[in-house]
């Protein structure tokens, strides 16, 4: 260990008020509202960054934020974001996927037309990675229809982990054995990497949920998952997704929220569709069948 | 690599999946490599001709609608060729399912014509009767 330096962020005094412009401007940007509940949470991850910019003063950290000098607020924005998550978690949503969504939504398509499911966020790429080994685990037309998984997130670090596709024992605690021997290569420190074909089949993106502009370029959506996310925003913010995801969503298309989430609460314009497996959200369509 | 076979088995039937969809490739690649096959893959038609010119297979299976070089032409082309590759067995796996789609097929020299979705067991069932069955 080196000497204690002078920009030692534990020295630098950070106040009430410099707390809630930082909590602001990452409101702004992202969506995420932090208060003072989780002031010790803001408050690492302030002096996380500070340290790595070799900032003195809150203020100079700010300036250099703001100006978004090197990438400051992909740093930023990477620190604040939460990416603890395991493969097959919350599985009765998959279960729900193959034994209803995606029948219904090939109602109207023909063999070869593309089936878009959209994980956002993906944080590490536990999701998509899921979604696809559950399709090929479990759903008999697979290989009849053009599938795309996309998976997005505003942490470019996550993204950057999903790509790799390396995991340990704790992401893969819910997978069977066999198909951690079919989906992963064991690498010689004891971790896991995702297949190379399973890796070439999920498209991973960089996308805020709440920017507008960027969720234009997603559309023909059959299913997201969009799960455990919405919590971290308010209700403004919550909305504006909820509504930039209603966009993307083609008629008849369906969105699956975390098991604490309810859609009622955020927007009125989805439908509740309680099926046997999972309770989903379903934008209307024209010949959707209202049961 | 041993230069020589195991002695008492016979050698893993080789299979190539040409297919351009990621999902379905591995899709069928598991179930043959679970059935005890040795599975190889391509993309398209064009990296399908590279590899069967470059190694021996059994059995090459191949969707018809691709980009780049599609099913049906990758079979006109490979029956053109040396004997060796020529003769290799074709078994089309596709989504269409017309009479045309068929006859198309045949006249193309493929010897088996399947339509999605097909199970594992019917595909296993399939490359069996055209590879010769698993050790």
């Amino acid at each position: 260990m080196g000497p204690v330096e002078r920009h030692d962020a534990h020295a630098i005094l950070v106040t009430t008020d410099d707390v809630h412009r930082l909590c602001e401007f990452l409101y702004r940007r992202t969506g995420m509202l932090f208060d003072d509940s989780k002031r010790y949470y803001i408050d690492r991850r302030l002096r996380e960054r500070m340290v790595a910019t070799r900032s003195t003063s809150f203020q100079e950290y700010f300036a250099h934020l703001r100006a978004d000098a090197e990438h400051e607020i992909e740093h930023f924005i990477n620190a604040f974001t939460v990416n603890e998550t395991y493969f097959y978690r919350e599985d009765h949503q998959l279960r729900c996927l193959t034994s209803a969504l995606l029948d219904q939504a090939v109602r109207n398509k023909t063999p070869e037309d593309s089936i878009r499911i959209w994980s956002i966020p993906c944080s590490t790429g536990e999701e998509p990675y899921s979604i696809a080994i559950w399709l090929m685990e479990n759903w008999s037309a697979v290989d009849s229809y053009n599938i795309e998984i996309i998976g997005s997130d505003i942490d470019t670090r996550a993204l950057k982990a999903a790509t790799e596709g390396i995991y340990g024992d704790r992401a893969l605690m819910r997978l069977a054995e066999p198909i951690k021997g079919r989906y992963f290569n064991r690498l010689p420190d004891g971790l896991f990497q995702i297949d190379p074909g399973l890796r070439d089949s999920i498209h991973f993106t960089k996308v805020n949920l709440i920017d507008k502009a960027a969720m234009a370029n997603y559309r023909d959506i059959d299913v997201v998952f969009c799960r455990n996310v919405l919590i971290y925003f308010d209700d403004a913010s919550r909305r504006m997704a909820a509504e930039n995801i209603y966009d993307c969503l083609r008629p008849g298309g369906y969105i699956c929220l975390g098991h604490s989430e309810t859609m009622s609460r955020i927007s009125s314009l989805y439908r509740v569709r309680r099926f046997p497996d999972a309770v989903v959200y379903q934008k209307p369509g024209a010949d959707d069948d209202a049961n | 690599m041993m230069p020589t076979e195991q002695s008492g088995t016979a050698a893993k039937a080789r299979v190539l999946v040409v297919d351009d969809s990621s999902l379905v490739r591995l899709y069928y690649l598991n179930a043959l490599k679970n059935a005890g096959f040795e599975a190889e893959q391509a993309i398209n038609g064009i990296e399908a001709i590279e590899k069967v010119l470059a190694g021996t297979y059994d059995l090459v299976i191949v969707d018809v609608n691709m980009p780049g070089m599609d099913g049906l032409s990758f079979i006109r082309d490979i029956r053109r060729r040396s004997e060796s590759v020529a003769t290799i067995p074709t078994l089309i796996i596709t989504t269409e399912a017309g009479e045309q789609d068929v006859a198309d097929a045949r006249s193309a020299g493929a010897n088996y014509y399947l339509v999605k979705p097909v199970s594992e067991r019917d595909l296993i069932r399939h490359v069996a009767a055209l590879a010769g069955a698993p050790p």
